[in-house]
């Protein structure tokens, strides 16, 4: 054991050295360590989430669609099984067992009924889903399909079966066009909703389109925590998200109207449309469109099958003809004429036209419907005849120019705003859009055809509904809506009710006593023996309106061109309001190629809705049911059950199969 | 060599106190990072056992005169060697690696207790040598006590524990005193070596030094323990997420969060405050050491007290450097808090050596 005496400076010296070294060492550590628990701590932390928490999506339930009085539910929800596919659960399998892949393919095809290259389809769109999310595989899954699914779980962990709404429309085709239906989200409508992902539902067309936003609700989150190796592991709760649920959305449609039209469309096979308003505030009681679609079908994904037979349907289905269809309104626009020449001083109290069967304007010949003629013709028979040369005068007094402003005051050429999707402007022609759409010269004959609702001149149903509930509330044009309420849901289980308030379009200044003729005159086109509209005819209740054929064979530029004889048949329209001295609802009634005039077979259906909906006053007026021996006759036949009257007189019917 | 009373007066048990503080939060840490996969704790219980075992050693390696141990390094270093040359040639292969020994259901390293060897070989060497500065001859000498052992257990393969050595060269080459023209020739040697010793490297020792040049290249890869790790550990902030309530590894997003990357899980759990705190003991052990050394009987003692706390800031250096990416991912424990039983015994052993030299630093002792 020696002591030791070498340099002990020289040693001293360069332990000191080493320690502060390590000093130095031992700062830049801690900051190091500062610079990331400290200043980058919030990057790490969110990272730290995102490596163990699993956002699990709970949808929200999408809120309900009622009819007017909130008794019917239109639309609903019910419980369906999804199949997704966890990625994260499936890259390891997939790495430990190359083959497994195909193996997922073919089980899955065998299971879905697809084929291969559909499977691979879905999964290339799936990629699109964030990786850590459940992938869309199929959302309506059947009970036998989840059953071998969950027999196979062993070998294919990633598959889950997932509890989901499926939106369901109890009614089916009922009130469809109006209703619409959901979709898979579009990539185009994805930038525009940053909130949904890849393979949600939207709404895609109608009330489910339009009110979406507040149908749809809000979907939460659940976070789960999973290990490294993708095993779930426990809900962290208090970072769970609760859905909102969507609101409930309250229709105008009045069901018992909306189920008489459409029954009546579909019992008679016509393809048209119906449109009833309440005149006072544009509230659409009754939308439809014939034939119409079963948004269930719709709603869900579409196999190829079901495709075809869609596309293959000759009368587009998916067209809403309530408000998408562009027909000539026929001599429903004498009703327009008749308010513009009266306002415009063009005819006043008095003013007779003689009708001989056909008339010469302009250099041309042009025919009243009926060969013999009116005779002389004059204020509110005008209408209630319907007489083509009447009408022709007052157009060629009026001009284009002059008719196209009532006609857009009274909502044609534009659209009403309703709030559906796809609603169509139609066309009110004047000299300058023959100039500038047309680069043509307006010929003055033109005129002439518009005057009876010809020519360029095109509407929608509900366009004609808008102008019967401006006639009958004196000049009001509202905008017409199908959408009541909305009812929110707030997240304390209490509701808050949107009422949908009235909008007034338009204010057309009309005259009084012009307003009286027009009325006047539509009052005896229903209810004065040889009135054109007969057959809507209703004891106890004052109907007025107007029927309108229009020709297809001289419009075949504007239709369709297909040579079915069908086609070639006109179409007939009634437009119509009651009561008369305060109104309460309009009908509006148009049956493509019917192959006979308005009063025939749009009439009726009319006449069906006014019944319904004035059932209570049409019995008060007309039996006494408080006397049993009324009611013993309506048993015995004697009398008509309440709500149905009697037949329109056979003079009128055999005058108004010629008529317009 | 009885043990004095006035001889064990003069035990610093701040330095001891330190040291068992670290193996208590490292016991901690351990409990934390396995509790909920290993319900028996049984990796929580084994670690307590090494800690004993280890303080038992450790007072064999306090009490008896740390000159009895020069005289007997020669056998222990020899005894070591043959440990390792019987491991390449019978071993195990565990994890790639051939460094386990398996007696009666125990494994251990041999090299972590070659490297107790290794060090009393040195300072025995250097208690025998006066110089200032190293000739040739010495240097040679003192190059193939350390480079023995190296080459065994490289070519086990085992480089991360091999370079676990490299302090010992540095201790030797910085006291031992080397002349300018040597540290020329030595930087050129580890340059040339450095460079033919990367194209030797196994391909997953390639990796971890692509992964260490750019760890967010595959995160889900190479990176991965890394990536992993800096995420436990800035999330854990400043105040730390909580004992046994860090989640990177609670969830197995961290790997060898037990082992290698424990420190991590200290960041995760007791935050940046919980790692300045460990940061602190570590420095206050070494500062200690070194005095000792400064202090020591004569140039074993210091020597012994050098080559032993510089295993100590060789690991923790690299170790904690690993976590947030400064250095690559080897697999060097950290001293006193990392699972292990090998280094856990080697680590106390090493204290009570230190202690030791410390206790033993009058002549009169």
């Amino acid at each position: 054991m020696r002591v030791y005496r070498d340099d002990q400076k020289f040693l001293t010296f360069r332990i000191n050295a080493l320690l502060w070294a390590i000093v130095a060492v031992f700062v830049f550590l801690a900051g190091s360590f500062w610079f990331v628990q400290g200043v980058q701590a919030e990057k790490y932390r969110n990272l730290s989430d995102a490596n163990a928490l699993r956002p699990v999506p709970m949808p929200a339930k999408r809120g309900l669609i009622y009819d007017r009085a909130g008794q019917k539910i239109l639309a609903d929800n019910q419980p369906a099984y999804a199949l997704t596919l966890d990625r994260v659960v499936m890259k390891p399998i997939i790495k430990g067992d190359p083959s497994h892949r195909a193996k997922l393919v073919a089980f899955l095809s065998t299971v879905l009924g697809m084929t291969p290259q559909e499977i691979e389809n879905r999964f290339e769109k799936g990629k699109l889903v964030q990786f850590a999310r459940p992938m869309p595989l199929a959302e309506d899954v059947s009970m036998p399909q989840v059953a071998s699914i969950q027999a196979q779980a062993l070998s294919f962990p990633e598959l889950n079966v997932e509890p989901v709404q499926r939106r369901n429309y109890p009614y089916d085709i009922m009130a469809a066009h109006v209703m619409g239906f959901l979709g898979e989200i579009s990539e185009k409508e994805l930038v525009n909703h940053k909130e949904m992902k890849q393979g949600d539902l939207i709404g895609k067309r109608g009330v489910e389109l339009m009110y979406d936003e507040y149908l749809r609700g809000k979907d939460g989150t659940q976070f789960w925590e999973y290990d490294s190796h993708g095993r779930r592991l426990a809900e962290v709760k208090n970072a769970r998200q609760e859905p909102v649920a969507g609101s409930n959305v309250y229709l105008t449609l009045d069901f018992d109207l909306q189920r008489r039209a459409e029954q009546y469309f579909v019992e008679n096979e016509f393809v048209g449309a119906a449109v009833a308003l309440d005149p006072r505030n544009g509230e659409v009681l009754a939308m439809v469109s014939a034939p119409a679609f079963n948004p269930n079908i719709y709603s869900r994904r579409f196999t190829p099958d079901t495709w075809k037979l869609i596309a293959s349907n000759p009368f587009k289905v998916e067209l809403n003809r309530a408000i998408q269809g562009l027909y000539s309104p026929g001599s429903v626009f004498k009703t327009v004429m008749s308010v513009a020449g009266l306002s415009e001083g063009a005819i006043g109290p008095g003013t007779t036209f003689f009708c001989g069967g056909s008339g010469v304007f302009y250099g041309r010949r042009f025919r009243c419907w009926r060969k013999q003629g009116h005779g002389d013709v004059a204020d509110a028979n005008a209408l209630k005849v319907s007489c083509d040369i009447f009408f022709y005068n007052v157009a060629a007094r009026l001009g284009v120019d002059k008719i196209a402003k009532y006609a857009h005051d009274l909502s044609f050429g534009e659209v009403t705003k309703i709030d559906l999707d796809g609603e169509k402007a139609g066309l009110v022609p004047t000299t300058q859009w023959a100039e500038q759409k047309q680069h043509r010269k307006w010929y003055p004959s033109e005129t002439i055809s518009v005057g009876v609702g010809q020519g360029p001149l095109i509407v929608t149903p509900l366009q004609v509904a808008n102008l019967m509930a401006a006639v009958a509330n004196g000049g009001t044009v509202y905008r017409p809506h199908v959408v009541r309420m909305i009812e929110r849901i707030k997240p304390d289980g209490s509701t808050e009710k949107l009422q949908v308030a009235p909008e007034v379009l338009h204010q057309v200044k009309l005259s009084p006593a012009a307003l009286e003729t027009v009325k006047l005159g539509l009052w005896k086109v229903v209810n004065e023996e040889g009135g054109t509209g007969g057959n809507s005819r209703v004891a106890g209740l004052d109907i007025s309106g107007k029927t309108g054929t229009v020709q297809v064979i001289a419009q075949k530029g504007w239709f369709s061109t297909a040579g079915m004889p069908f086609l070639d048949r006109d179409h007939a329209w009634f437009a119509s309001y009651a009561p008369r001295d305060n109104p309460q609802l309009v009908v509006v009634v148009f049956v493509e190629h019917a192959g006979t005039h308005g009063g025939v077979d749009s009439a009726p259906l009319a006449k069906m809705l006014y019944e319904s909906r004035f059932q209570k006053e049409i019995q008060t007026t007309t039996l006494d049911l408080t006397n049993p021996e009324t009611l013993q006759a309506i048993r015995d036949g004697k009398l008509p059950m309440p709500g149905q009257t009697t037949k329109a007189p056979a003079a009128n019917a055999n005058d108004s199969n010629l008529g317009h | 060599m009885a043990v004095r009373e006035r001889t064990l007066a003069r035990l610093d048990l701040n330095f001891l106190g330190t040291a068992l503080v670290i193996a208590t939060i490292g016991c901690l840490l351990i409990y934390s990072a396995t509790y909920f996969n290993d319900p028996g704790l049984n990796i929580f219980k084994k670690q307590l056992l090494w800690i004993g075992i280890g303080l038992a050693l450790m007072v064999v390696f306090l009490f008896v005169d740390y000159h009895v141990f020069f005289d007997i390094a020669p056998i222990a270093y020899g005894i070591g060697v043959i440990m390792l040359i019987y491991l390449l040639v019978l071993g195990r292969t565990t994890a790639n690696v051939k460094s386990w020994i398996h007696i009666a259901g125990f494994q251990f390293q041999p090299s972590e207790f070659m490297k107790i060897f290794t060090a009393l070989m040195l300072a025995r060497f250097f208690d025998n040598h006066e110089a200032a500065y190293l000739n040739l001859r010495s240097f040679i000498r003192i190059m193939l006590i350390i480079a023995v052992p190296v080459g065994l257990i490289a070519i086990q393969p085992d480089f991360g524990t091999a370079a676990t050595f490299f302090p010992l060269v540095a201790v030797a080459m910085f006291f031992g005193g080397i002349r300018w023209k040597a540290w020329v020739a030595m930087g050129i040697a580890v340059a040339i070596l450095g460079i033919a010793g990367y194209s030797q490297l196994h391909p997953y020792q390639k990796d971890r030094v692509v992964t260490f040049l750019n760890p967010d290249r595959d995160p889900l890869g190479k990176g991965y323990q890394v990536t992993q790790a800096k995420i436990a550990i800035g999330s854990g902030g400043i105040h730390g997420k909580g004992f046994r309530q860090g989640t990177q590894a609670k969830l197995e997003y961290l790997p060898a969060r037990h082992t290698d990357f424990i420190f991590a899980v200290l960041g995760e759990e007791w935050g940046f405050i919980g790692v300045a705190i460990v940061l602190a003991l570590y420095l206050f052990l070494i500062a200690q050491a070194l005095t000792f050394a400064k202090h020591a009987r004569d140039r074993g003692g210091a020597f012994l007290a050098i080559c032993l706390i510089s295993f100590f800031i060789f690991h923790v250096f690299i170790n904690v450097s690993m976590q947030i990416g400064v250095l690559p991912t080897t697999g060097i424990p950290l001293p006193l808090i990392s699972y292990g039983g090998s280094s856990t015994m080697m680590f106390l052993i090493a204290i009570g050596l230190m202690l030791n030299v410390d206790m033993h630093r009058f002549a009169n002792a």
